[in-house]
């Protein structure tokens, strides 16, 4: 019993955020080139590992509270879809750089040699697929009742207030972003950012079929962005964000009352008053000025910066147009993970806070 | 007995009515399943050949497929939900006890609420094999452009129909997201910078003419915004997804075919 | 290998055919153009507009609130419900505070115990003065235009009026009740 308690203890401890988005952003890429991982044996231990825990922690009251909540068990269907998909995926791409190393075509490319008709091959297929589908649809609804909770009260909001569960990733960036940032400016750098993939990309292999070797950089940006910064941070605010919007471990009960102390500070707050030791000047530009000097080179002058040094392969390769709009995109999404450690390491709240015109960032 | 039997499948499918509807007859020749692709439809969608790549569910996943059918269930769905519901504030809840309790068979809601979540991740898993197949790489570029704005009105599609039981848990997550919109810059009452938008002492945007306002039709989440989400959850959207899927699907037949290398 | 004429012209002269020339079709295509899409935005902006409705069926957003000296010292939350409004008094004067979190718009709840304002959605915290001092609330929360009525001496309060903080507008004379 004892064991039991510490390992949830270690594991409420370790799924704090902070941990949590370092374990994902480290494991990602470890992951990713640990070939034992993407065979069927790896898949099997790895499903064994997933399915394991989370069946064995349904025997938890408090974690069984939240993951049976009807509008939480899609997520819990996400997991397991999403990571299967996953190890697929990279099974298969490590199966094809494989024969690609060997000299011989990707599976796809040695199947899309032969056509078949679509008669019956592809519309059976389909059907199969649809039927399967279909009966998935109606056994989970006849189990599972959809959520319907009191009418509608616009006095009293319910605790933890939740957006629908899609947009969680982005109801976690409101913890470190303010609205306009999290809620408008991400999201369509997210949507403009999907749609210039194929126009910053001009790799010209792994067209078609599944490769790891050949896209290495390309993969391993889109996974960062896909699996951790949007799935992961999901499943954080469907299971570990209680009332409050406080961080629960996956075992903790959601007590209302729990205590976080918030006491979060400005950068011009650190540098004026704790650096320079004299009170905060009152004009605005003066005042923000080194955050809007740290904000300026990040979006500005790092690309050029990394033009010359650490990306030069990469100027070098693409041209500038490519290069410099792929490279701000990718730092607009490592804008993420770099405020959040700032906020856990140094309590920052605004890197810039100009409330006049309601402009933080 | 058994001859019988083939008499009459065979006056069946070799009488007028019959012929009218099937010109074709069983395909089992390959004659026969050229024609029975090109004379259908819904079945002309696909080419009459295609290549063994994009057959195999271990590269394609059926995850568009299943999308598309999800799509097709929940407008099914949608539609007989329609026949009960009415988007007042004064209605809505009961509307939807009485789906759950009255009506008979009553799972519609349920199809369409787990159906909804499913279409969302079967829509990203759908990118996900397109993005870890490279398939987005020319000449599929613009398709994966529409591909993108078909996730974005999934979602919308999605969130709009979030609103509508008018429950607790509909009317708070529709504040906190239409709230962002406040937060647009400029155009938002909340945003950066809006504040700097004023005639000498007159404000220009207003909590009744900023971005929320527009989307709400209202200063808060109300009857206004109900009505709205209601005819952009059942018409709107579902109309500018339907022809972007049409030409989605043009597209990937124009531009190689389904899956595999170009 | 070039077989073209020598006397055909690089380009064709600009020659009227019935009074029409290069430059005034040219002419005649700008205008239409322009008008086309002049039409269209005009078009858009009317539907744009067409979604700001004039009048609002929204509750009143002016209300009476009682006479003063029915307020004790601190919350008052009688109007809450019914308004969204708390009425505080403090020494010298009454305000009216709006129940909606400046993060994004939840309804904070007043916790008299630890004496503060306290969002529930993303855990915002409030001073009984409105200014935020935890959470992600990026400003105070906004005062409502407050006044004494001069009819009958009850207090008039108007939430389509707001006095905000950041903006330094709290010391307005519409924006709180001086008490004796």
């Amino acid at each position: 019993m004892a064991l039991i308690e510490f390992v949830k203890n270690a594991i409420d401890f370790l799924s704090a955020p902070q941990y949590l988005v370092t374990g994902a952003l480290i494991g990602l890429v470890l992951a990713i080139h640990w070939r034992p991982i993407w065979t069927p044996k790896g898949g099997a231990v790895l499903f064994a590992l997933l399915a394991g825990g989370i069946g064995l922690s349904y025997l938890d009251p408090n974690f069984n509270k939240v993951a049976t909540l009807p509008d939480n068990v899609p997520i819990v269907g996400m997991i397991f879809l999403v990571g299967f998909f996953f190890w697929f995926s990279m099974t298969q791409a490590y199966a094809n750089d494989r024969r690609i190393a060997e000299g011989r075509p990707p599976f796809e490319g040695e199947d899309s040699a032969q056509k078949v008709f679509s008669w019956p091959d592809l519309v059976y297929v389909e059907l199969i697929c649809l039927v399967i589908v279909m009966a998935v649809m109606i056994v989970w609804s006849i189990y599972l009742k959809a959520p319907l909770e009191e009418p509608a009260n616009p006095t009293d909001s319910p605790n933890p207030a939740k957006a629908p569960w899609y947009f969680l990733g982005l109801q976690e960036m409101l913890v470190y972003f303010d609205p306009w940032l999290a809620g408008v400016a991400f999201p369509s750098i997210i949507i403009v950012g999907l749609m210039a993939i194929p126009y910053i990309d001009t790799n010209p292999k792994g067209n078609g079929y599944f490769t790891f070797r050949e896209r290495r950089w390309e993969i391993t940006i889109f996974l960062t962005g896909f699996l951790v910064l949007w799935c992961m941070l999901i499943v954080l605010g469907t299971f570990l964000r209680g009332p409050n919007w406080n961080f629960f471990g996956p075992y903790e009960f959601w007590d209302v009352n729990k205590l976080v102390p918030l006491n979060n500070i400005n950068l011009s707050e650190i540098i004026w008053i704790k650096v320079l030791k004299r009170s905060l000047p009152n004009f605005w530009l003066i005042r923000e000025m080194f955050g809007l000097a740290v904000v300026g080179f990040y979006v500005a002058a790092l690309p050029l910066v990394f033009s010359k040094t650490l990306l030069r392969r990469f100027y070098e390769k693409m041209d500038p147009v490519r290069y410099f709009i792929g490279v701000s995109l990718a730092l607009m999404m490592l804008a993420l993970p770099i405020k959040m450690y700032l906020r856990w390491i140094f309590n920052l709240k605004y890197i810039v806070a100009i409330p006049e015109f309601a402009f933080n960032i | 007995m058994a001859s019988r039997w083939r008499d009459l499948q065979q006056s069946i499918v070799s009488s007028q009515f019959w012929k009218s509807i099937f010109r074709v007859g069983i395909p089992n020749t390959n004659r026969k399943r050229v024609l029975a692709m090109l004379g259908n439809v819904v079945l002309h969608l696909h080419p009459v050949k295609t290549r063994k790549s994009g057959v195999k569910m271990r590269y394609t996943w059926c995850a568009g497929g299943v999308t598309f059918f999800l799509f097709l269930v929940l407008t099914f769905t949608g539609l007989l939900l329609m026949f009960y519901y009415r988007p007042t504030v004064e209605y809505a809840f009961v509307d939807i006890l009485d789906l759950r309790e009255q009506v008979p068979f009553g799972i519609m809601r349920e199809v369409h609420r787990w159906g909804a979540h499913a279409m969302v991740i079967s829509v990203w898993i759908h990118m996900f094999r397109v993005f870890m197949t490279g398939s987005y790489k020319p000449p599929r570029e613009f398709n994966w452009v529409i591909g993108v704005i078909l996730l974005v009105l999934t979602l919308l599609l999605s969130f709009t129909g979030y609103l509508l039981p008018w429950d607790q848990l509909a009317i708070w997550a529709i504040t906190v997201g239409s709230n962002m919109a406040s937060a647009t810059p400029l155009l938002g009452i909340q945003g950066p910078g809006t504040s700097l938008l004023k005639i000498g002492d007159i404000q220009l945007v207003t909590s009744t003419n900023d971005a929320r306002f527009g989307l709400l039709g209202g200063r808060f989440v109300g009857a206004g915004a109900l009505l709205r989400f209601y005819v952009l959850h059942c018409v709107g959207i579902p109309l500018i997804a339907a022809f972007l899927m049409a030409v989605h699907f043009w597209r990937v037949r124009k531009d190689g075919g389904i899956s595999g290398p170009v | 290998m070039s077989t073209a004429p020598e006397t055909l012209p690089s380009s064709p002269p600009d020659v009227a055919l019935d009074g029409v020339t290069r430059r005034s079709t040219l002419k005649w295509m700008v205008l239409a153009w322009t008008g086309f899409a002049a039409a269209t935005g005009a078009g858009l902006t009317a539907t744009v507009r067409f979604l700001f409705p004039n009048v609002l069926f929204e509750p009143p957003t002016r209300f009476k609130a009682g006479d003063p000296s029915s307020y004790a010292l601190g919350v008052d939350e009688r109007w809450k419900e019914k308004y969204g409004i708390w009425i505080v008094r403090d020494t010298n004067s009454i305000y009216a505070l709006v129940a909606v979190c400046v993060h994004l718009g939840c309804t904070p709840n007043w916790l008299q115990a630890q004496n503060k304002f306290k969002c529930p959605c993303h855990g915002s915290g409030y001073y009984v003065s409105g200014i935020n001092f935890e959470g992600p609330a990026p400003r105070p929360l906004e005062r409502a235009q407050i006044e004494v009525s001069g009819e009958d001496g009850q207090i008039i309060v108007d939430k389509a009026f707001r006095y905000l903080y950041e903006r330094g507008q709290w010391s307005d004379p519409k924006a709180f009740v001086k008490m004796a």
